[in-house]
């Protein structure tokens, strides 16, 4: 399968985000790090809004991120409510990220990133919630951008999730 | 933009773009609501995690299972070198052993002469640790016994030494403890021998910081800290660990409770515990609430014969004084 159907893509996502939601689950590690690691399943909504917005319900991400912010014990809309709105703005520029070199899609997506986890800080700050250290949301930023060639990578070659080229049509002769 | 999408969706765009504005407006108010109305949401999201996390229970046990066995099998390469101390560390546990079991039966006849009957509600239910917190940025895990076991908002958790943390968040069959290294962790404590108060505070580094000291010239590292039943938060006397110097100067504490392999936690039956039914009723009486008692569990736990008593999580040493 070299070109990713609508469907199959909206299934592999769910697939996918299911899975990025159960890992850091595992009870492996109880003992608190003074790191943090990369949050992938943002990465790679980012990359799906990215590449192949048709593929990417609003819906689909609300729940997905709903249901993270209730299990990973964040408060709970806020950063749905921020990954809502970060998807929808590269889904407005995905047309023209795809004509640019990917390092103008990384630079997009990180940008989107650090935006997003500096809006949290600011919402969170302004309703005097208490919230991790700064350091630790910083280099949780920093890493999340640096794994995203490596995300976007894999999602090209194992999934097949590419940036369609311009004039790509679908199965059923829509344009993408 | 007529480029994007030839047909259909140029009409859609609007309203789209409303529906989408909606569901903004729709998260932001869950939040709010969440900052406004706080338990009502946290126990929202505790049947979250009570429905869901069970379901992925397939899943996470053998992944965990076979991570954890790769571990055991990278450990088999210094075998020798563990056996050699395991050896070293039975020969001084069977001294330890010796010495429990004497006091044990001066225990026994002291407790005999005196007609001491033990606290029935210090009884404990045992849990597994089904998930962690999923995030760096919180300390706590989620164990397999919920509202049905009769777990309740509050209870200490130990593993088979020390104490792990509190329940914070039921759902049916699942229930949150949040560790003593999360950051809104806050116990009362003393510490031995100089009985001293102190609060232990999570900072979400390996060791807590022991906070609110009365003089720092009586407490040494190495110092013994147990739970001092301030408020009737906690039952007393149960082992936290030890004191320790940071690196920075300030009292932290070696926690006893193994946080590497927390699997099995009890949960102890805190006679003593504060409710918080509704936003706005954070003020217990004085003397504390007491939890409604769970007839079946009761009657479980007396049938299996576990009315034990909360001496058995702390070591030897500790019935010696």
């Amino acid at each position: 399968m070299t070109e990713m159907g609508a469907w199959s893509g909206r299934v592999l996502y769910a697939i996918l985000a299911l899975a990025l939601l159960t890992a850091p689950l595992l009870p492996l590690n109880t003992v608190p790090r003074p790191f943090a690691t990369p949050d992938i399943l943002l990465a790679v909504t980012c990359a799906w809004a990215a590449r192949r917005p048709d593929t990417l319900p609003v819906l689909l991400v609300a729940t997905v991120f709903l249901l993270a912010d209730l299990l990973f014990q964040r408060p709970p809309g806020l950063f749905t409510a921020i990954a809502v709105l970060l998807t929808e703005w590269l889904r407005r520029r995905s047309s023209l990220l795809r004509r640019g070199s990917f390092v103008g899609e990384w630079v997009a997506v990180g940008a989107g990133i650090a935006v997003a986890a500096l809006a949290n800080r600011l919402a969170l700050g302004l309703l005097l919630t208490p919230q991790a250290p700064l350091g630790l949301t910083l280099i949780q930023v920093l890493v999340t951008v640096a794994a995203y060639p490596a995300v976007a990578g894999v999602a090209h070659l194992a999934l097949g999730l590419r940036r369609p080229a311009e004039g790509e049509v679908d199965a059923r002769g829509h344009r993408l | 933009m007529a480029r994007d999408r030839g047909n259909g969706e140029d009409y859609g765009r609007p309203l789209r773009r409303l529906l989408v504005g909606l569901l903004v407006l729709a998260l932001l108010a869950l939040f709010l609501v969440w900052r406004i109305d706080s338990p009502r949401v946290e126990r929202l999201r505790a049947e979250v995690a009570d429905a869901v996390v069970p379901r992925m229970d397939w899943v996470l046990s053998p992944v965990a299972g076979l991570v954890t066995l790769a571990g055991d099998f990278r450990s088999y390469q210094r075998i020798h070198e563990q056996n050699q101390e395991l050896r070293r560390e039975l020969q001084q546990m069977r001294a330890w052993r010796e010495a429990a079991l004497q006091l044990e039966q001066e225990n026994v006849r002291l407790r005999d002469l005196n007609n001491v009957r033990l606290d029935p509600a210090l009884t404990y239910v045992t849990g597994v640790v089904m998930a962690d917190s999923g995030s760096p940025f919180r300390q706590s895990v989620l164990l397999n016994v919920g509202r049905r076991d009769g777990i309740t908002d509050g209870w200490p958790a130990m593993d088979g030494i020390g104490l792990v943390g509190r329940i914070a968040g039921v759902g049916e069959r699942t229930a949150r403890v949040i560790l003593l290294t999360d950051a809104s962790s806050r116990i009362p404590v003393t510490i031995q021998p100089s009985g001293q108060r102190a609060i232990l505070a999570g900072d979400n580094s390996y060791y807590p910081v022991v906070d609110f000291l009365e003089s720092r010239e009586s407490v040494r590292p190495g110092d013994r800290v147990v739970t001092s039943g301030d408020g009737g938060l906690l039952p007393p006397d149960l082992l936290v660990g030890r004191i320790a110097e940071g690196t920075d100067g300030r009292l932290r504490l070696r926690l006893a409770a193994d946080y590497e392999r927390l699997e099995f936690l009890r949960v102890l039956r805190s006679p003593l515990t504060e409710a918080i039914p509704e936003a706005g009723a954070l003020i217990v009486p004085e003397g504390g609430v007491a939890p409604p008692a769970p007839e079946a569990v009761t009657a479980e736990a007396a049938s299996a014969g576990a009315l034990g008593e909360a001496a058995p999580a702390t070591p030897p040493e500790a019935s010696g004084d």
